[in-house]
């Protein structure tokens, strides 16, 4: 995926388990499993609010581009 | 997201499981009597037939009719296993997929059919009714049959879109 979720670095800053935030934000443990190991294909606004709330942060502190990425993907 | 409980399904899963039994009881039935029907001296007097040639076609095209209707339960047992599967992905709660597009695709092509049997039985039943012994199957034009033949291709238009969806919605947080 071009787009990358960057939800390990967030929970370890803010001291966080994956279970305590899967608590906070009210999703389910596999499916915060499936956006953490890259394997969501969307995220809707919602899940991203509830995030942004547990996580104090922004958008762009969870999901970062690459464009390289997408480039290796238009290219194949 | 709240599920409303329905009585449909369960409803449905009963009666279909009995209707499977029931089509295959009329299956022996109609087979006992084709296995009778080749005893003429019995059918005559059964239906106070006097031997003549009316009386002839009246007996070859009542056996043609009791071989349709047994070709129809093959066909009822099919769509009644089908639906039955797609109860079950239903209560399993993810029934929009392909397999369920291609099982209500199959259920349409054997409505089909049996409407075209039944026509074939109604014709059947015009060329060998006499004055003398009229016949009356009164599987005559009925507007529901061919209907339900239309909804369930829509219907597996419906499933096939739907399926699309699904698959889509998957991997979505």
């Amino acid at each position: 995926m071009a787009i990358i979720v960057k939800l390990d670095d967030l929970l370890h800053d803010r001291r966080m388990t994956l279970t305590e935030l899967a608590e906070r934000v009210g999703i389910t443990i596999v499916n915060l499993s499936i956006l953490k190991t890259g394997k969501a294909r969307a995220i809707r606004f919602s899940t991203l609010e509830a995030l942004c709330a547990a996580l104090s942060c922004q958008p762009g502190d969870i999901l970062e581009f690459l464009p390289d990425a997408a480039e290796e993907k238009e290219a194949a | 997201m709240t599920r409303h409980y329905s009585a449909a399904l369960p409803i449905a899963f009963v009666m279909l499981r009995i209707l499977i039994v029931l089509n295959w009881l009329l299956g022996a039935a109609i087979l006992v009597l084709l296995l009778i029907m080749p005893h003429e001296q019995w059918i005559m007097s059964a239906f106070q037939l006097t031997p003549s040639p009316d009386a002839q076609r009246l007996i070859w095209g009542l056996r043609a009719v009791a071989a349709l209707g047994l070709v129809t339960i093959p066909i009822n047992n099919m769509i009644l296993k089908r639906l039955l599967a797609m109860v079950d992905t239903v209560r399993m709660g993810d029934p929009f997929v392909a397999t369920n597009a291609r099982r209500l695709q199959g259920i349409a092509w054997a409505l089909l059919a049996l409407q075209l049997i039944g026509l074939v039985i109604a014709i059947i039943g015009k060329l060998i009714s006499t004055p003398a012994h009229p016949v009356d199957f009164d599987t005559s034009f009925s507007l529901n049959g061919w209907l339900a033949v239309l909804l369930t291709f829509v219907l597996a238009r419906v499933f096939a879109e739907g399926a699309g969806m699904r698959e889509d919605l998957e991997g979505t947080v």
